[in-house]
């Protein structure tokens, strides 16, 4: 920067007439904000109009006019109104839908930790394993998980084996575990009956965490690499065990990446499609009168309560996580 | 001299040791070697690793190797309660079925213009604003950061309604509305942008940096951006070369691994999408997307006993064809996917 520095200073002693301001800082702020200008455009031509129209919309009835115009008619909150007292399931899918999450976000973001540290070793097949476990996130998203969750719900109404067995989705054939199984091993732990049922739901859910924490796994496995080997030697010659030096090592370092993550696994979960909030918005949305408003409410009333719980979850990790160089 | 007198003094130590070594009988040689801790613990390691490595994988695979097996078996297999995953009777009806019925080619075609097209726009143009986040450093920087989260916090479902509000009437801040009242413009209505060419409101969503995803791939650029030394630039604009010429000829060479990861990304995305293709061509009727290709033939309706099963073996069938073109996609650019990722630096 220092070199660069000297070049415009010199222009300028040879040009005084040339501006002051025209210095180095500005022209590389210009270069910054021409590098970014897609966005800016973007964001307030095309995102902040349609984020401030949706928010228009949960607040008002739209009215058709004769032809193809509409106008909207402002009615304060009645649209949240409905969703939250009239709409008979919205507040308990809510809730149900939050606590799945609050379930599925810890096992996905220990489950892609756990597999990140396993491909980061060195062993035969690695490059293939890696392979393998990175289809899901190409290959089972949107169309297909949409036909896989068709084919669920087929087997679902008709009962047994109406569909091929595919395993992608806890069904009745393809149950990895019973209950049962579970709470013969946890017998005698006084463990509660919820536990069990939460254990056996991971453990029937594999497929979906697996499919789920792709992203993740990249990300994990970035920030694993990126651990200078000299600290694990170093730790090795002190005579440090492996679970130590997971603990006193890799976890503090990859600690910034778990907060990333866990956001990360909040948003991709609140936002795909097959979760039962959205489906239900989803519902809504195309049936009723005035569906579509709700609808927004609706969508806006389930972001504000994601936005919270991705607060807490940042507020709590910010105690926790250490980073290595503050910039 | 000094020197050769150590090291042949080195060499006869070792070939004592090795005298030595080899004195003491092999049984215990081996006990010794083997039948440690260090040697045991790992031993045991390794197969439980490979153990659930391998369960993990057949986890991933095996819906796949299921609907392989149902797309190749004929309809009698389905009723055969003793079929299971390998055909009695195989047949490729399915397939030519799919292929020759559903405008497979025709929805090849356009879903590649569609996601070829919108994929090389959202990597280039998240190449750049990463860059611009990560290399410059400007009042706004952080807000502008701030919103490319919110981008990405906001699910596009929420906002569903009035994004294609939003298209079907495309106008910039009253602009057009305006020059229609004046009689400027000779347009009827504001511009539609959903009609018979969904394809208008992606690229403009991927031009931007807006479309699907788009803030992970920012930030994934941005990250790492920031781990490319600045000394690299500083050489070239010491040498005198501007700052685009310095990001197309040094920076853009250098996140090869990474853009490719990113296309990679985009465009799979893209190709399994139905939520826009959903939103954005529900008006284009001639054009045939790849979400349309998922319905039963003509020539396999069928009302016998085992229709649902069938049914469902077929849209399956469709699923297959649908990510096929993918699979071969993946399997060049997946060193890419795991190299890009690597060399992110992804920490801070």
């Amino acid at each position: 920067m220092n070199n660069a520095a000297t070049q415009p200073a010199a222009k300028a002693a040879a040009a005084p007439k040339r501006r002051k301001n025209h210095s180095l800082e500005k022209r590389r702020s210009r270069s910054g904000w021409f590098f970014c200008l897609p966005f800016i455009l973007g964001f307030l031509v095309i995102y902040l109009p349609i984020i401030f129209n949706s928010i228009q919309y949960s607040f008002s009835h739209i009215v058709r006019d004769r032809g193809a115009t509409y106008h909207l008619e402002f009615v304060g909150f009645e649209n949240y109104r409905e969703a939250l007292f009239t709409n008979p399931d919205f507040t308990q899918t809510l809730v149900k839908g939050i606590g799945g999450m609050l379930i599925d976000i810890p096992a996905i973001v220990i489950f892609s930790l756990f597999v990140a540290i396993l491909l980061n070793q060195k062993m035969i097949g690695r490059a293939a394993f890696r392979a393998i476990f990175f289809i899901p996130v190409i290959l089972s998203t949107g169309l297909i998980a949409e036909i896989d969750a068709s084919s669920a719900m087929l087997e679902y109404m008709t009962g047994e084996g109406a569909s091929i067995d595919t395993g992608t989705k806890e069904s009745t054939t393809s149950q990895i575990v019973d209950a049962m199984d579970i709470e013969r091993l946890f017998e005698g732990m006084k463990v509660g009956e919820g536990l069990v049922e939460t254990v056996k739901d991971i453990i029937n859910n594999i497929f979906n965490i697996v499919n789920r924490s792709g992203v993740q796994m990249l990300i994990f496995l970035a920030g694993l690499q990126s651990i200078s080997p000299a600290i694990y030697e170093s730790c090795k010659m002190e005579g440090a065990t492996a679970w130590e030096t997971f603990w006193k090592i890799t976890f503090p370092m990859i600690s910034p990446m778990i907060l990333v993550n866990a956001i990360y696994s909040v948003i991709d979960s609140f936002t795909s499609a097959d979760n039962a909030v959205m489906r239900l918005i989803e519902r809504v949305r195309t049936d009723g009168t005035n569906g579509e408003v709700v609808a927004s409410a609706m969508a806006w009333m389930y972001f504000l309560v994601v936005l919270l719980i991705i607060g807490i979850f940042a507020l709590i990790a910010r105690a926790y996580v250490f980073y290595q160089r503050k910039d | 001299m000094n020197d050769q007198a150590t090291t042949k003094v080195m060499k006869e130590s070792k070939n004592k040791i090795k005298v030595e070594f080899e004195r003491t009988p092999l049984l215990q040689r081996l006990k010794a070697k083997f039948l440690n801790t260090y040697f045991l613990t790992n031993v045991v390691w390794y197969a439980f690793r490979l153990i659930l490595l391998l369960g993990i994988s057949y986890v991933i695979l095996y819906p796949f190797f299921a609907k392989i097996a149902g797309s190749l078996m004929g309809q009698e297999d389905f009723i055969d309660v003793t079929v299971f995953l390998i055909p009695k009777h195989w047949t490729l009806g399915t397939y030519k079925a799919i292929f020759l019925e559903n405008h497979y080619m025709k929805a090849f075609a356009y879903t590649f213009l569609v996601s070829f097209s919108t994929a090389i726009a959202q990597t280039l143009i998240c190449c750049l604003i990463g860059y611009g986040l990560a290399k410059f450093k400007f009042k706004g920087n952080a807000a502008l950061l701030l919103a490319v989260i919110i981008t990405m916090v906001v699910p596009h479902g929420t906002v569903q309604l009035s994004m294609y509000m939003h298209f079907r009437y495309f106008d910039i801040f009253g602009l057009f509305g305006l020059l229609n009242k004046i009689g400027v413009w000779n347009q009827s209505f504001l511009v539609n942008l959903t009609g018979d060419n969904g394809i208008w409101p992606l690229i403009l969503l991927s031009l931007t940096g807006l479309a699907f995803k788009n803030g992970l791939y920012i930030f994934l650029m941005r990250q790492f951006y920031r781990g490319v030394p600045d000394e690299l630039e500083e050489s070239a604009y010491v040498d005198g070369s501007g700052t685009f010429r310095t990001f197309c000829q040094i920076i853009i060479p250098l996140s090869i691994p990474m853009m490719v990861t990113i296309f990679l990304f985009a465009f799979c995305w893209q190709w399994t999408d139905n939520f826009y293709t959903e939103l954005f061509f529900s008006n284009a009727k001639k054009l045939v997307l790849m979400p349309d290709i998922v319905q039963i033939p003509s020539s396999l309706v069928t009302t016998y006993a085992g229709k649902n099963l069938y049914e469902s073996a077929i849209r399956n069938t469709c699923g297959l064809m649908i990510i096929a073109p993918l699979v071969i996609l993946y399997l060049f650019c997946q060193k890419f996917l795991v190299q890009g990722i690597e060399r992110s630096g992804l920490v801070g």
